[in-house]
């Protein structure tokens, strides 16, 4: 029989897991759904904002806050450069050398991390203000700092899908990823929009990282352990879909550590067998094309 | 200066070698009619026209200055708008969406006011939230003009705009551009409903095989059968 109080910690667990995978897939989502490339080092753009965030912490002005806009902001960069300066390049190609190029980024980008911080991993502490539990029932607390990391990814997914609906750059990114061609024919700069595209999925990235910093050990190999999940989650949730990779987030999560509780230490295997499933039953996932 | 002006155009569709040496000119405020088969390489002018085919020799000027090799979005800018054959709304946006995202994309001209679109379409007011996917192909038809139109074009490409559409729809589609064009609008618009196009127009250009075979007056060509049906069909047509 298996205790109640332990399914309800590993969902509450399953819930914050779900929310760091939901800010990186979320990121590789929205690239996908309009530039069209699958980014295989969305995950060493998290592992670098993750970094960027634990030396914000460890620097001389301590401050956690600085460190999650640093990281956005230094990501977010990193992926302009990597889009103006080479996936440009290959937009017009087949789909199999765009995903090799952001497979050598991961190569280089997770070597160059080890080669400057060393292969250790690195923990920092939630900010002061969020150390403490929110007590939900006499069995079940949720640390504060858990449930700021779930509150977030909310508000980003309502964030992303008001400014979709209301602004104007909004209404054109929902349009040029439709028909880019027609969007070339009404005027709109889609090179341009493009890398304001990448701006943000990769600083969306790096917001991730810094933010889940306190939940994880931080080694230069976390980009690479979290970006399959992350593909996971886009899939079954729908690729370009946001609201899909919100809800294909939180089941995957859910499944890691409720899943545990029946194979410890396999509780990996039950995303991949969802994903096997969505694959044969409903290949454009949960959610895909309701937004796209 | 004409305001659009090809001079021995050769234009390309991938491999194929589908315009040759072709030359035509719009004046401002015109209406010109590009007529010919299907296949006659009409769709690849415009295209060339618009950039989104690589023109190879020739040159293309509008207001005097090349716009060959210019980007598509800059020849946009330029105030050169495609109505495609295809129509290309954007489905998963409303109508108003869709105006939105031209009025806002003009870089180059001032755009018109949504509400004036709304005035000149009116069965468009009535479907302002609809998404485009949820339109007619005539609704369709009608956003893709207003969509082009409310960015105020100095030229606007019309590519068989009453293509696949019932003929109760190609009437009002008649009424609507016929508003436009007393409007002062300069248009090239190519088409397979000859009538459509010379009640419209007031020159023309016939092409066969992408390469100019007849120009002159729309009154020269209503006198001229034999144009009309050796190069037009309109006679088999009729006859039909």
């Amino acid at each position: 029989m298996v205790n109640t109080g332990l399914v309800v910690d590993q969902v509450i667990t399953g819930l914050s897991i779900g929310s760091y995978l939901f800010l990186i897939a979320v990121g590789l989502s929205l690239i996908f759904g309009v530039l069209e490339v699958l980014n295989f080092a969305h995950g060493v753009l998290y592992m670098i904002g993750a970094y960027v965030g634990i030396m914000a912490v460890q620097s001389a002005t301590g401050n956690f806050w600085l460190g999650l806009v640093l990281a956005a902001l230094v990501v977010g960069l990193i992926g302009v450069v990597m889009e103006v300066g080479f996936l440009r390049r290959v937009y017009d190609r087949d789909e199999l050398d765009q995903l090799l190029l952001t497979f050598a980024f991961v190569l280089i980008i997770t070597d160059g991390v080890r080669y400057v911080f060393g292969s250790g991993s690195r923990i920092i502490n939630p900010p002061p203000g969020l150390r403490f539990s929110l007590v939900l029932s006499e069995t079940a607390a949720i640390p504060s700092y858990r449930a700021f990391v779930i509150l977030a990814s909310v508000l980003v997914l309502g964030g992303i899908l008001l400014a979709l609906r209301t602004t104007n750059f909004g209404r054109v990114v929902r349009a040029t990823s439709s028909d880019r061609d027609m969007a070339l024919l009404l005027g709109i700069d889609v090179p341009k929009l493009y890398t304001g595209v990448f701006f943000i999925g990769a600083a969306l990235a790096g917001f991730g990282g810094a933010l889940a910093a306190p939940l994880q050990s931080v080694t230069p190999e976390l980009g690479n352990q979290v970006i399959i999940n992350a593909f996971v989650v886009v899939v079954i949730g729908g690729l370009g879909s946001f609201t899909g990779a919100f809800v294909g987030a939180y089941l995957i999560g859910i499944m890691i550590a409720v899943g545990s509780i029946f194979a410890a230490g396999a509780g990996q295997l039950f995303p991949f067998v969802a994903l096997i499933a969505v694959l044969l039953l409903k290949p454009e996932g949960i959610v895909g094309g309701a937004e796209a | 200066m004409s305001l659009l002006e090809l001079s021995d155009v050769n234009a390309y569709y991938g491999n194929s070698h589908v315009v040759f040496d072709l030359s035509l000119s719009v004046e401002e405020n015109e209406v010109v009619a590009l007529l010919g088969r299907n296949g006659a390489g009409k769709t690849t002018t415009l295209r060339a026209i618009t950039g989104t085919v690589p023109r190879r020799h020739g040159t293309i000027a509008f207001r005097g200055d090349s716009i060959v090799d210019q980007s598509v979005d800059r020849i946009s800018n330029r105030g050169i708008k495609l109505v495609p054959e295809e129509r290309r709304i954007f489905p998963t946006l409303t109508v108003v969406e869709n105006l939105s995202v031209a009025r806002d994309s003009c870089s180059g001209t001032e755009p018109r006011p949504i509400e004036e679109m709304f005035d000149i379409f009116p069965v468009l007011d009535e479907l302002r939230e609809n998404r485009g996917r949820n339109l007619s192909g005539g609704e369709q038809q009608m956003l893709a003009v207003a969509r082009a139109l409310v960015q105020n074009p100095d030229l606007l490409l019309l590519d068989e705009p009453t293509e696949g559409l019932a003929p109760v729809i190609v009437e009002d589609l008649r009424e609507v551009l016929e508003d436009i064009v007393s409007r002062d609008v300069t248009v090239l618009i190519t088409e397979q409903n000859v009538e459509f196009a010379l009640d419209l127009s007031e020159r023309a250009y016939i092409i066969e095989s992408g390469e100019n075979a007849w120009d002159g007056s729309i009154e020269d060509l209503r006198q001229r059968e034999d144009l009309l049906e050796e190069y037009l069909s309109v006679g088999e047509a009729s006859a039909d």
